[in-house]
């Protein structure tokens, strides 16, 4: 704490980056005429700090929960994290339906000592700000996972019979050979199919970003995440991408492979990479 | 963390020490299949040694099955998590 006159109120928790003309009022509200501001990750009415020609969705948020240490603390916290996580999601969905030319998402937990300093990282970066909010206008975000369907029951090992050609050994190791070719065979060809299908996606997204593909061991998927993209979509692209899609879905049995479609969200994948500093709290 | 409890059950203890233990078995095994597969493939080994090797290789499957099944593990238990490097073990292999 530096012991200026806001360090008493907490910091200020920055949830998005609008235009100003957007977002009218001191504060964020669910509709024009809604009374009522939309309460944040710690209870907070959001407000609106304008600079320039944008708007920050802020809301004051208790040192005691975000200052950097106690912050660390908290993010191992899965509890913590999920409500925190799934309040700071509401702010965006909120702001996004109010602002008509979209907002730019920021990762959780993004944290500025006060006004001053969010005012200074929102005119030290407004060229990129205002590039990324053009870019982002009219966009949403489809997120496509590509699982591989669990594959037939391979039947118990048995003792391989002995041939003519040789033994025991020499069979059960001819046996392994030829299985282990057919999962060779197989996995080139779920690949083959995953590249086919992004590529085929792709041409209908302005942009793409690829995730690491998911542990399957934490995941209720019975088969292997192989793809784990995000792709940035025009709304007027709309009906194309999740044509496109649907027919990806019902080519994919065919491969052994199951597509699954997420969204539209705020394009939170293509906004991480523009904005804001890579760790939470900053301009201090 | 403060928050989260040791347990020092005795069964809990032995059963991951049996996971670790078995997941570098397999580990070897596998290797050891693969390089056997490659050399058969190669055609650098006399039929004696083939079958030989198969045989100790098919016996080693085996064995390991029975283990996995005394301690209730699936094949896919067998294996570590390297973060991002991935897992130890392909995961689709038996």
């Amino acid at each position: 704490m530096n012991g200026n006159a806001d360090a008493a109120a907490g910091l200020l928790y920055l949830y998005a980056v609008a235009r100003d003309t957007d977002l009218p009022g001191r504060h964020l509200t669910p509709s024009p005429h809604h009374p009522r501001p939309v309460t944040g990750v710690a209870g907070e009415p959001v407000e609106l700090v304008r600079h320039l020609d944008l708007v920050g969705v802020a809301g004051r948020v208790p040192a005691a929960d975000f200052d950097e240490e106690p912050l660390h603390r908290h993010l191992e916290d899965l509890d913590w994290l999920a409500t925190v996580a799934h309040r700071h999601q509401a702010v965006i969905e909120a702001a996004s339906s109010a602002a008509a030319t979209g907002v730019l998402p920021l990762r959780l937990a993004t944290v500025y000592r006060d006004e001053e300093s969010l005012r200074r990282m929102l005119r030290a970066r407004h060229e990129a700000l205002t590039a990324a909010l053009g870019r982002l206008d009219g966009t949403v975000e489809w997120g496509v996972k590509v699982y591989t369907l669990p594959g037939p029951e391979k039947e118990e090992r048995t003792t391989p019979a002995p041939s003519a050609s040789g033994g025991v050994g020499r069979a059960y190791l001819r046996r392994r050979g030829a299985e282990r070719r057919a999962d060779e065979h197989r996995a080139r060809q779920a690949d083959d199919a995953v590249r086919q299908i992004h590529t085929a996606l792709a041409a209908s997204a302005e942009d793409t970003h690829l995730h690491a593909p998911q542990n399957s061991r934490l995941s209720t998927h019975p088969g292997h995440n192989l793809l784990n993209a995000s792709y940035l979509v025009r709304r007027d692209d709309d009906s194309a991408f999740t044509a496109e899609v649907r027919a990806q879905v019902e080519r994919a049995p065919a491969w052994g492979l199951m597509v699954e479609l997420t969204g539209p969200w705020v394009p939170y994948s293509f906004a991480a990479t523009t904005t804001g500093p890579a760790d939470g709290t900053d301009d201090r | 963390m403060t928050t989260r409890r040791v347990e020092l059950d005795q069964d809990t203890v032995e059963r991951d020490l049996m996971k670790l233990v078995l997941t570098l078995i397999e580990l070897l095994r596998q290797l050891m299949e693969r390089q056997a597969l490659r050399r058969v493939d190669q055609g650098d080994l006399s039929e004696e040694q083939e079958e030989r090797i198969g045989l100790t290789l098919m016996l080693l499957a085996d064995r390991m099955a029975e283990l996995r099944d005394r301690y209730g593990f699936e094949p896919g238990d067998l294996n570590l998590d390297l973060g991002p490097l991935g897992p130890l073990l392909p995961p689709a292999d038996r």
